[in-house]
């Protein structure tokens, strides 16, 4: 004698069970992968706002043209990317400097004497592989690592270089903004507009490696 | 033991299907991890798409979504929920495959050249890459889980549904729907 099926009807169509089959992994998966952000020592921080110069202005593609945004305002007028950064620093009370101020400053023995500084707002790869001699590394993305040694250097400055890889980059921005929310005075802050790549076009020396380090590389061409 | 041709045939496309899952979830969980390792550069890459003015929200979608790909990519290695992973993951393609094609629109139009040379970080979790390259891919990607969603690829799965044991849709189903390991 067969025993009695105990298999019951689909009563629901397949589909329904599909889709609450995904929302169920869908929660669970959310949830799980909000777990691992928070125990990650890479994690983000949900509260933080890592663009204090602001989230809209999109950060250009690898082949250096400008981004979707970017590009919508390529035939307006007055929206040269010169003019588009002007405008973000005006915006944010900050003041630009070129790469022949940048190399007079350098040059300047205030600069040794630490009451003018340079800070790279790059991220460490870049920073090891070739910075402003000198140049204190502050990635501003993470601030808290950077704090205990940047921090008293631009206390202790009347002037601050900050830098990045120029173009459409904003990470000194990002970085200026920064230190002042922390109480550097925000006229000693100074954009480095062309940042690293200017510098190495103008021939100056990159230091290679920790900051002191003494491995310099002369880039004149 | 059935050897028609029709339950042959069934039976290869469901071998491939299980290939076919396995390196879905492979993927997912690289592509996952590539970004969960670097989520300030991921962040980064999302925020030039312009979607969210909201930090809390980009940061949140950041956050999430590299581990969510991961969890994903580890429910098709070990086949459970596999249709409902497929329905995310054809949700999180879709999408996504459009924001990256209007993003090298863009591109294209800006520097005046053929749309397939157009070449930039999409925040994908593996670098620069050409657009067609990395349409052809999503384009596989998304045809593999719809596979998934049709119901193949149920061999080798610990848990291919996970409604209750006792029901089953079809009987082609029955004895394959779970505990097939």
């Amino acid at each position: 004698m067969q025993p009695p099926d105990i298999r019951t009807p689909e009563r629901r169509p397949p589909v329904w069970n599909t889709l609450r089959e995904a929302l169920l992994v869908a929660a669970v998966g959310i949830v799980l992968a909000l777990g691992a952000n928070l125990v990650s020592p890479r994690g983000l921080t949900l509260k933080r706002n890592y663009f204090p110069a602001g989230i809209s202005r999109p950060v250009a593609p690898a082949t250096g043209f400008g981004s979707p945004g970017a590009v919508a305002n390529t035939n307006a007028p007055g929206s040269s990317p010169a003019q588009l950064l002007a405008a973000r620093l005006k915006e944010q009370e900050l003041q630009s400097v070129d790469g022949r101020r940048a190399a007079q400053l350098f040059h300047d023995p205030r600069f040794q004497q630490g009451t003018i500084a340079f800070i790279d707002a790059r991220d460490e790869q870049h920073y090891r592989e070739g910075h402003i001699p000198g140049a204190w590394e502050f990635d501003p993305y993470y601030p808290e690592k950077y704090f205990p040694a940047a921090l008293p250097a631009c206390q202790a400055a009347e002037q601050i270089v900050v830098y990045c890889n120029g173009g459409d980059c904003d990470d000194s921005e990002s970085a200026a903004i920064t230190l002042r929310d922390v109480g550097i005075a925000g006229w000693k802050l100074l954009i480095y507009t062309g940042g690293m790549p200017d510098w190495i076009t103008n021939g100056l020396p990159v230091e290679v490696g920790m900051r002191n380090s003494g491995n310099l590389r002369s880039t004149n061409k | 033991m059935n050897t028609s041709p029709v339950f042959r045939s069934r039976s290869a496309a469901d071998n491939f299907a299980v290939l076919a899952r396995w390196l879905l979830g492979a993927v997912f969980i690289y592509l996952g991890m590539n970004k969960a390792l670097h989520p300030v550069e991921f962040l980064k890459l999302m925020r030039q798409y312009d979607l969210v003015q909201n930090f809390l929200l980009l940061n949140s979608i950041a956050a999430v979504l590299p581990w969510f790909e991961i969890f994903c990519g580890l429910l098709l290695l070990a086949g459970v929920a596999v249709r409902g992973t497929a329905v995310l993951l054809i949700a999180m393609l879709v999408p996504f495959t459009v924001v990256v094609s209007r993003r090298a629109l863009a591109i294209q139009s800006a520097q005046a050249i053929p749309f397939c040379a157009v070449k930039f970080d999409c925040g994908c979790g593996n670098g620069e890459v050409f657009i067609c390259r990395k349409l052809l891919e999503n384009s596989l990607l998304i045809l593999f889980s719809i596979w998934l969603l049709a119901g193949y690829g149920r061999k080798l799965c610990l848990r291919h549904t996970l409604k209750s044991c006792a029901v089953t849709t079809r009987p082609t189903d029955a004895g394959e729907t779970n505990g097939t390991i």
